[in-house]
């Protein structure tokens, strides 16, 4: 872990965010918790239901062992409070006084129900910017709608494009709608702190994260708006016609037919693979996507006796976009992650372990990313929170827990 | 029209292909001075629709030659007056012209900058060529997208772009953000290898954690159990293309409760009392005999009404939409105006991806169409950095700037 007394504070130093989403949206917060904003996850007293979604330490199943839980949730403090009722709710709104950011995933209408819709918080904080994430946005005729990732998938245009034509549709690894909708959270979180940074004004922010997930399906729009086109399954070939999936004996490789042509061809020649890629008219880039079948099909049986690494070194050799279609188990052994220190080890004391965590996408000079603590345990904070910040006594404290409000 | 968030930030954009032009439409988008800075002519193809429209959108152009050497201070200069410098080149690129962070931060030294390179600045891949195909090959999911076994079975598309491209909005906001802070500018060195590793999600832990080999998930569920949950094919609607015939459901039945809906919907079948799906732990133990059922269902209905009735019982359930139902008759994206729409300049309208982000009082806007390269020009070299007509005229002459 990071030494916590370095001289560059991560880039929301400062910032206090009360984190009160289950697992669908705790991505957002986190985000924000690794640049450095102290995000305080709130819970009800039974805990987040991804404390109970698997995978677990050593595979037993305990709140405070869920992989799936530590992901979201690393470098955020954690405290149990029932908000839904007082005095929880009361103390709610008091750390929501000093709080810059609220992130919320309950059903439109929910919070408002509890007293703790944005015309209360707004007028309890002026300045709390408010991020709610719901699977269909806050108004429309799905607003109350169920979703988990799969039918977000399914309803922002993800699923339908991946998988072969005519079979059913595939999903891709991980919680990807959710994830999507977590990086624009978070940027549209950063836009509304500065807008707030003029006129001391927080705003609601409404995030569809179907809406998130239709963006991120990066050709389906564009070809309906701009061609008409219902954009089909295609297996692995990509809908740009460059690149597709092709089988070396010992695994797969992606293929990329944008690199430097002759390069690629005088080298399928010397294999005697060529064929028909010696003629002029494949130079054209655009004939190459045209075509791209027949050129696949021959560059598959150029490859089939190829090792995959030894294809992939000889390929960015010559700077052909080729690469190896790996496990993720292989990013362990990665030599590039590993020089750019992109797995972290985080400490976790109580279990007398540590674990290798995936880091940083990005490398910040002056303000990093960082591991500051390890994902909490249930209620690990409670009471440093509601004793050091709202000062509450052993006896007012003792009296909360009787009553199930932490 | 409400003020936008990012009033007042000028990027100076050198970015190209998917992921960076991504990230820079989402600052436009906000309401940031995004300028283009690129060559012409340039690739083929409209860039006004299609995906291009979408990427290029709220953002000005200029043609400057970086091979000249007046090209380079042209692009020097206007660094001088931006917040953000921001490509997607390998490190050799921008260090070529004298635009890297060191280079430029000694004549603005609060710059910021923001390379979203394909692997990282560093480490023995550094000079690694790589696409978003490429990229999603590299990190597990292209090995991992398949149907319960066999071979990849996609992506049909890059999702390492987008993933990339969301990344870099977010870098170059935080560091902006730092700067407002503290006044002080910095380096942002983003893999975009490592931006969409990073949204691999759990499974990475549970490598490193318990060594597991880690499975196609499919649609087997990776949050709450469910059972059933999946896909499955309903009856074709006649449509004017072969692939809008191709209609299928996702739904997922988690708790005991929606359970017992479920089966109350399906009118109570004889199957549904069997004692092997009594309990979801027994309903997930025998997900296959209980996954036929469902299809058989499934195969009678028209894919809208059941979507429509699962829900009202309360069971999460949706379309698996194509293009034509995500951008012409999705209900929910219809009512809340989701798809923007842009005016080109000969008069007609296209619709572009809209912000599934609404803020209450600056929401982020779409005003223009994609620029034609080159369009700003006059503006840029003009207004923001006084050259005069005739000086605009020996550049263009001289071969550093196209018209």
């Amino acid at each position: 872990m990071s030494d916590s007394a370095t001289p560059f504070p991560g880039a929301l130093a400062g910032l206090r965010v009360l984190d009160l989403t289950d697992y669908r949206a705790g991505l957002a917060g986190r985000l924000m918790a690794d640049m450095g904003a102290d995000v305080v996850k709130i819970e009800p007293p039974g805990g987040d239901p991804g404390r109970r979604i698997g995978p677990f330490v050593d595979d037993r199943p305990h709140r405070d062992r869920s992989l799936f839980f530590w992901f979201y949730n690393l470098n955020k403090r954690a405290i149990t409070l029932d908000f839904g009722r007082d005095p929880g709710r009361e103390l709610l709104l008091r750390l929501i006084d000093s709080a810059d950011i609220v992130i919320e995933n309950f059903k439109p209408g929910r919070l408002a129900e509890m007293g703790l819709g944005w015309e209360q918080l707004h007028q309890a904080n002026s300045a709390l910017i408010l991020l709610s994430m719901t699977p269909f946005g806050q108004s429309g005729p799905f607003r109350d709608y169920e979703a988990d990732d799969t039918v977000l998938a399914a309803q922002g245009g993800m699923l339908y494009v991946n998988g072969w034509p005519g079979r059913q549709p595939v999903r891709p690894l991980g919680l990807q709608s959710y994830h999507a909708a977590a990086y624009f959270g978070a940027i549209a979180t950063l836009c509304a702190l500065f807008a707030r940074d003029r006129d001391s004004r927080g705003q609601w922010i409404d995030l569809s994260m179907q809406e998130a997930t239709a963006c991120a399906v990066e050709h389906v729009a564009g070809s309906y708006f701009g061609e008409g086109r219902i954009e089909p399954r295609r297996g692995t070939l990509h809908w740009s016609r460059y690149f597709r999936v092709g089988r070396c004996r010992d695994g797969y490789i992606m293929h990329c037919t944008l690199g430097d042509w002759t390069s690629l061809v005088e080298w399928v020649a010397a294999d005697g693979k060529a064929q028909d890629l010696v003629q002029p008219q494949w130079e054209d880039v655009l004939y190459r996507a045209e075509h791209a079948e027949h050129l696949f099909d021959v560059l598959d049986d150029w490859v089939k006796d190829y090792a995959r690494d030894e294809l992939l070194e000889r390929a960015q050799a010559l700077r052909l976009p080729y690469a190896t279609v790996r496990s993720p188990e292989a990013l362990f052994a990665d030599e590039q992650l590993a020089a750019r220190g992109y797995f972290v080890e985080v400490e976790h004391p109580e279990l007398g372990r540590s674990f290798s965590y995936p880091g940083a996408p990005y490398l910040f000079s002056g303000s990093p990313w960082r591991v500051t603590r390890r994902p909490p345990l249930l209620g690990e904070h409670t009471h440093e929170i509601l004793r050091e910040e709202l000062g509450l006594t052993t006896a007012e404290l003792a009296a909360l827990t009787a009553e199930g409000i932490i | 029209m409400p003020e936008l968030p990012l009033v007042g930030i000028r990027v100076l954009d050198f970015t190209w292909v998917v992921a960076g032009p991504v990230a820079t439409r989402l600052l436009a988008d906000y309401g940031a001075e995004v300028i283009k800075l690129e060559r012409k002519p340039g690739p083929p193809g409209s860039r006004q629709t299609g995906l291009q429209g979408d990427l290029h959108r709220d953002k000005r152009s200029i043609a400057v030659n970086m091979s000249h050497p007046r090209g380079v201070e042209i692009a020097r200069r206007l660094a001088q007056q931006s917040d953000l410098v921001i490509d997607n080149f390998s490190a050799r690129v921008m260090r070529g012209w004298g635009m890297d962070y060191a280079s430029l931060s000694q004549i603005k030294p609060d710059i910021v900058c923001v390379s979203m390179s394909g692997l990282g600045h560093t480490g023995p891949r550094a000079s690694y060529v790589s696409y978003g195909p490429t990229l999603q090959a590299l990190s597990g999911y292209t090995l991992l997208m398949t149907e319960a076994s066999g071979a990849p079975a996609g992506f049909g598309y890059s999702y390492a772009d987008m993933a990339g491209g969301y990344t870099g909005a977010l870098a170059a906001l935080l560091a902006l953000w730092h700067r407002r802070r503290t006044g002080r500018g910095q380096f942002v060195d983003l893999s975009q290898f490592e931006a969409v590793v990073s949204v691999v999600g759990p499974a990475l832990l549970d490598i490193a954690v318990n060594g597991r080999t880690q499975e196609a998930p499919n649609f087997r569920s990776q949050e709450l159990p469910a059972a059933p949950h999946g896909v499955y094919r309903c009856q074709p609607r006649d449509g004017n293309q072969d692939s809008d015939d191709d209609r299928w459901i996702a739904l997922a039945v988690r708790t005991q409760s929606e359970w017992e809906r479920f089966v109350v919907l399906l009118g109570a079948p004889a199957w549904s009392r069997d004692l092997r799906y009594r309990t979801l732990y027994l309903r997930i133990r025998n997900q296959a005999e209980l996954d036929a059922h469902v299809t058989r269902w499934a195969a009678e209905q028209q894919a809208e009404d059941a979507m429509a009735r699962l829900q009202h019982a309360g069971i999460a359930a949706g379309v698996v939409c194509n293009g034509a139902d995500l951008c012409a008759r999705n209900p929910q994206l219809q009512a809340r105006d989701f798809w923007g729409t842009v005016t080109l300049p000969g008069g007609a309208a296209t619709h572009v991806t809209g912000l599934p982000a609404r803020l209450s009082a600056t929401p982020g806007s779409i005003r223009t169409p994609s620029p034609l390269i080159g369009s700003a020009n006059d503006y840029v070299l003009g207004d923001l950095l006084g050259y005069s007509a005739a000086e605009r005229a020996a550049l263009v002459e001289a071969g550093a700037v196209w018209n």
